[in-house]
This record gives structure tokens, sequence and C-alpha cells, in this order.
């Protein structure tokens, strides 16, 4: 009797030990999340990718826009235009842990791929501001072409690439924050992407995206839809947001040529995606929502309302 | 004195507001109208005065959309773009015009931003358009 006492005994002690030890190692798990800035209304929505929801709404600076999220390092840093500051969340528990003023409007924004830096583009005073993520400030800032609009690093040159949206430029720069090359793109290039040896512009006034070979230099042109705004690239296509189109250019990187439309939210500014889930988000400024699509088929899958004028302008999503 | 610091009160307090790069504006106003949208959406197709001024970018009779891009340059906004959709009501005789539009002040470098070229008088002057448009557009289907 006393034995099988014991023994319910120690199951019980097994089984809460078992259940403690299971509660503790997913303590810090969290479900993949994407970033949306919503410029209108001064707030960050927080949307599971695994619910597709919204979790929460983070108030932050005015007008935010600018994004990029550090994974390992379990950041995310927002850019205020209207308050001039950078406000960094803590994507564990969703709250802001730390506010970096900078005296001039942060357009967009990248990290280094150890994640040590996150680099600015200022647009008043063209340069490119360094912040130090260990010490949560800015360390550095170096001068570059007029009107700095995306930028974008690229780990295999370790180049830092920007889009002079005026000057129909983009600009390539070492880690030395030596300039390499200067070329031109279409008109009014704004947001940037880069994987491999290839940079991508999305040029706004001639409905083009420039494709930029990192090594011999030479570039080529893709015709989209109207205003495209970003691009992304994914096993030899790219994904491009064409506002005025209300769709999605989808691009053979092989034949340098678009393959596809895809309908969107009104007005689509910006796009990420999940790798290991395999999907595609869109923010969408126009009806104030994301909307997501499967990467293997390409069908939407759920349009999420967010708040006003959703645009998150940068890497917004939590692996 | 006075006169002066007021002034300089105020262009520190329009500074404050819009310091800031280049934010596209946002004009959303919608109107119900008791009329069905079917002949909602025939008034809209017909609304001469947009051809004029109006460059169509997209037409869409299945969801009753239409989208444009205004040509005239004179107002105090720029790159301005806007659709307008046709809802369905609360009932069949009734439906929803909503108008939305997106643009730019005119003014698109580093402040100081000149006065009359700043977002909110890119706002204002947008707005004049939308609201009385849509009451007009009202006037003249409840009328009919």
């Amino acid at each position: 009797m006393i034995n099988r006492n014991k023994k319910i005994i120690l199951i019980i002690l097994i089984s809460f030990l078992l259940s403690l030890f299971y509660l503790c190692s997913n303590y810090y798990k969290v479900n993949p999340k994407a970033y949306i800035t919503n410029q209108g209304d001064n707030t960050v929505s927080v949307v599971d990718l695994i619910s597709l929801e919204v979790i929460k709404t983070i108030k932050v600076g005015i007008a935010p826009l600018g994004v990029t999220i550090l994974n390992k390092k379990n950041l995310g840093f927002i850019g205020n235009v209207g308050t001039d500051d950078i406000s960094v969340i803590d994507t564990r528990s969703d709250k802001i842990i730390k506010i970096i003023k900078l005296n001039t409007a942060p357009l967009s924004l990248t990290s280094s791929p150890d994640e040590s830096k996150v680099y600015v583009t200022d647009w008043f005073k063209n340069n490119i501001l360094v912040i130090s993520v260990k010490e949560m400030k800015v360390i550095d800032s170096f001068k570059v072409g007029a009107t700095p609009s995306g930028v974008v690093f690229n780990d295999k040159y370790n180049y830092l690439i920007v889009t002079n949206r005026d000057s129909n430029s983009v600009e390539v720069y070492n880690k030395q924050k030596k300039l390499i090359k200067k070329l031109p793109t279409g008109k009014h290039p704004f947001g940037v992407h880069t994987e491999g040896k290839y940079a991508y512009t999305a040029n706004v006034y001639d409905d083009t995206v420039s494709v930029i070979d990192l090594e011999s230099w030479s570039t080529k042109v893709i015709k989209v839809g109207a205003h495209p705004y970003n691009i992304l690239t994914h096993n030899s296509y790219g994904f491009v947001t064409n506002t005025i189109d209300d769709s999605l250019s989808v691009i053979d990187l092989k034949k340098n040529q678009e393959i596809k439309r895809i309908n969107t939210g009104e007005t689509p500014e910006n796009l990420d995606l999940h790798h290991k889930l395999n999907i595609l988000v869109v923010t969408n400024w126009g009806s104030d929502s994301i909307s997501v699509y499967d990467l293997k088929n390409l069908k939407l899958i759920k349009e999420i309302k967010t708040g006003a004028q959703s645009r998150s302008f940068g890497d917004f999503i939590l692996e | 004195m006075k006169k002066f610091i007021l002034t300089l009160s105020a262009l520190i307090f329009s500074m404050s507001i819009f310091a800031h790069g280049p934010t596209p504006q946002k004009v959303q106003e919608s109107v119900t109208v008791s009329v069905s949208p079917a002949k909602a959406w025939s008034a809209i197709k017909d609304f001469s005065s947009f051809k004029k001024i109006m460059k169509t970018r997209s037409f869409d009779d299945e969801i009753m959309k239409i989208k444009y891009e205004m040509l005239k340059k004179d107002g105090p906004f720029s790159d301005y773009n806007a659709y307008i959709i046709v809802k369905k009501g609360a009932n069949d005789n009734e439906s929803v015009i909503q108008w939305t539009a997106r643009f730019y002040r005119t003014y698109k470098l580093n402040p100081p931003i000149p006065e009359g070229q700043d977002d909110a008088t890119a706002v204002a002057a947008v707005k004049k358009i939308v609201t009385p448009g849509l009451a007009n557009l009202k006037k003249a289907l409840e009328s009919k």
C-alpha cells in the first residue's frame, strides 16, 4: 500500500516537472509575426502569421513608415518620420523598450547580417545613420547622394545599397563607407532589394524595375505595372507592388520579364515573406490591410484589416 | 513684437507638424444614396466633368470601381490618384459611394516648407473636390 502511494506521488511529481520544463522551454518561443506600420494612426499592428489575426496594436511615434526586424535579437526597429525617432520593440513582449532620437526623418531601415548595426536613410540631410544595436544609439553617419530612400545590405559582398529617389540613381557603398559605384536607374527609384549578385530597384515614375549586376555593373530594365513601389525576390521570381494598379507583378528573373499579375488590396506598397511558412505578405496603404499569399500557387489566403495607411517599408516579418 | 512672436510660434508649430519627408496623404469619404448600386454606378460612369481633367486608369464594371489620375496640375497637391467604388447599401435601393484619393503636397524637399505647399493645404484642397463632389452626386442621383 505504501509502495503504491509512493509510486503515485512519483508519477505526479514527474508529470509536474515535465510540464514545468515544457512551459519553460516555450516561454520565449513566439509565433512568426508581421509588424505593420500604420502611418495614418501612428501605430504598429502585430499580426500572428499562424492564426492570421492582429494580436496587438502598439502605439509608436508619429507617422511610422520604415521597419527592420532583427530575428536573432528579437527586436523590431520602427522609423517615425513625424517625430524623427525610432521606436524599438521587444518582439517577445511586443512592448517598446527604447526610443532613439534622431532629429531627422528616418525613411528606411535595414540591419547588418550579424544584427549588430541598423542603417537608416536620413531623408533631410542625405546621410546614412549607423545605429549600434547594443548601445541603442547613433554611433556613426556618412554622406550619400540626395534624397536617400530605400536601403538594403548585401551579405555576399558586404555592400550597402541606397536608392536616390530624385536623382534617378542607385549607390553602392562598401563597409568602409566608400562609394564603390553610382549607377543610373529608371525614374524615381524608391524600394530596393538585393539577393546574391543582384540588386533591384522599383522605379515609380516609369513603371519599371532596374536589375543591377553587382559584379559586372551591367543593368537591365523590366517593365512592370503602374507606379511600382518595392520588389522582393524568391526562388528566381521577383514580386513587385504596383501601387496604382492594385496588383503584384510576378517576374521571371531568368528571362527578366513579367509573367503574371495578381490582384492585391488598394495601393499595395511593400512586401515581405516567411520562408518556412512559404507565404508572401503585402501591405495595402489604400485599404488599411495586408494580403497574405501562398507562395506555392500565389493564391490569396487572407486579407487582414490592420490600421490606417499600412506601409511597412523594409523587412517586417519575424521568422 | 506680439505679432512677431505669434508668427514665429505659428511657424515652429507648423514645422514640427509637417517636418517630415514624402508622406502620401489620404482623403476618404463616402455618401449613402437611395438608389440601387447599378443606377449609382451608371451615373458615375457618365460623370462628364471627369473626362476633361482625369485620365482613367482602370474601369471595372463587375466590382463597380473606377480608378483615375488627375491631369490638372494647378491645385496645391501633386501625384493625385483616386478611385471611386459603389457598394451595396442596407437594402436593394440603397448604395454607398466611396471616394478615396492619394496625393502628396507640392513641396517635396526639406523644411522649412513654404506656406501653401504643405500637407494640410493639400488635404484641404482635395477635400474641397471630394466633399462637394459626393454631395452633388447624391443630389443628382436622388432627384432623378
